[in-house]
Parts: C-alpha cells; sequence; structure tokens
C-alpha cells in the first residue's frame, strides 16, 4: 500500500504486473481517517466485518477489489 | 475476543503511545496486572483475531496497526514524535487514531523522489499524489506485512 507521485509512476512501477486499485490521496486521508480514527480509544472494541465494509462503501469502494475477507 | 484480550489490546495500545515504540511483554506484565506469560497467551489469541500483529517467533510486536514496531518507508512526525508506519494507509492514519495534525514523509517506490505530505484537520496539503493498493482486499491478511 504506497504513496506515488502520480498514476504514470504507478503504472511504471508496476512493469507489467496487473494493477490493484489506484486512490488520490484525498480518498485516502478520508479512508484512513475512518478507518483507524478509534484506534487508540480506552472503549475500543474490534471492529465486525459489516463495519469495516460500511466504511468502504461510504467512500463509494464497493467493487470487487474492496470486498473484504469473510 | 473476550473482554480481558481487549484490554490487553487496548492497554499494550496505549503503551505504544506512552513509550513512543513497541512495548516488550514485560513492560505490559509491568504495567497491568498480568504476568509476562499471560500476555505472551494473550498477544497471540489477539495476532489470530487480526488486533495486532506479532514478530515470527511469536514474542514481539510488529505491527500495532496503524503504528509499525520497525522501521519502515513512511516515517509521520505528529504529538511531537516520530513514528513508523506500515504503508501509505496507515501513515494518514497514524495522525487519525492520534487525533492530530502531522507530516508524513516517504518515497516514491517508482523513481525514489522524496514525497512530503502535511496533514491538517484530516486533510493533506497535496492533492497529486496518488495511493496504489496491489492486493485485494479479501487477501490482505494473507500476508499482512507484504500486503
Amino acid at each position: 500500500m504506497n504513496l506515488f507521485r502520480s498514476e504514470a509512476h504507478v503504472d511504471r512501477w508496476l512493469g507489467g504486473r496487473l494493477p490493484g486499485a489506484t486512490l488520490p490521496v484525498m480518498k485516502l486521508s478520508e479512508l484512513a481517517h475512518s478507518w483507524w480514527d478509534d484506534r487508540l480509544s480506552p472503549q475500543w472494541t474490534p471492529h465486525a466485518r459489516d463495519h469495516n465494509q460500511a466504511i468502504l462503501q461510504r467512500l463509494g469502494l464497493v467493487d470487487r477489489f474492496w470486498q473484504l475477507g469473510k | 475476543m473476550t473482554p480481558d484480550d481487549v484490554k490487553l489490546r487496548n492497554d499494550t495500545y496505549q503503551l505504544f503511545v506512552d513509550l513512543g515504540r513497541a512495548p516488550s511483554a514485560g513492560e505490559v506484565s509491568a504495567a497491568t496486572t498480568s504476568t509476562p506469560s499471560e500476555v505472551l497467551d494473550g498477544w497471540q489469541r489477539l495476532h489470530l483475531e487480526h488486533a495486532l500483529v506479532l514478530n515470527r517467533s511469536g514474542s514481539e510486536i510488529r505491527m500495532a496497526n496503524p503504528f509499525s514496531a520497525v522501521p519502515t518507508a513512511y516515517r509521520v512526525r505528529t504529538g511531537g514524535r516520530w513514528w513508523y508506519a506500515n504503508c501509505a494507509w496507515d501513515a494518514f492514519g497514524i495522525c487519525a487514531a492520534l487525533h492530530s495534525d502531522g507530516r508524513i514523509e516517504a518515497s516514491c517506490p517508482d523513481c525514489g523522489d522524496p514525497l512530503a505530505v502535511t496533514v491538517r484537520d484530516g486533510r493533506p496539503d497535496v492533492t497529486s499524489l496518488v495511493f496504489h493498493c496491489l492486493v485485494p482486499a479479501a487477501q490482505w491478511w494473507e500476508d499482512i506485512v507484504f500486503t
């Protein structure tokens, strides 16, 4: 899960490998803040899979690539 | 996950932040009512639940996501300290978890040029960068260090 200068740099880095998913850095920041916001809360409890999937869905990450494992 | 394991996980994370690095089992033991052996047994259960990641020998923390216990290519300056993140996602996650602004430093894996992003109120100051996730979500935990 890496940060690149641009999509052209991603393509060059892949070098013919199948691409995964590419997001703008603004979207990544939204995702990270939704995903990790509660990690240091003294009231933290484990996220259920559905909870995490809902975070992805809320950000429009709905295609098969973003379907979490069981 | 049992309430005792949730408490162990939360105590471990709190100590990670207090120390600015991954705590040892002995340090967690000293801060709680558990013995070092009980801490290690609990960490093993938390590892299996993906609540933290242990090293290969199972004796030390490798990841308390979003924090990395070992140096990585993603450094984050926030709260007066430098932290290592496991990946780009986790670098932003450290600012999120600490509820603080920060500065992320990394380098482009393609060209090696340095990248620096300031995060203020949850928003990066550079919008031209892109994030690439190679592994589909369903496979993230097959090899979380590679992911």
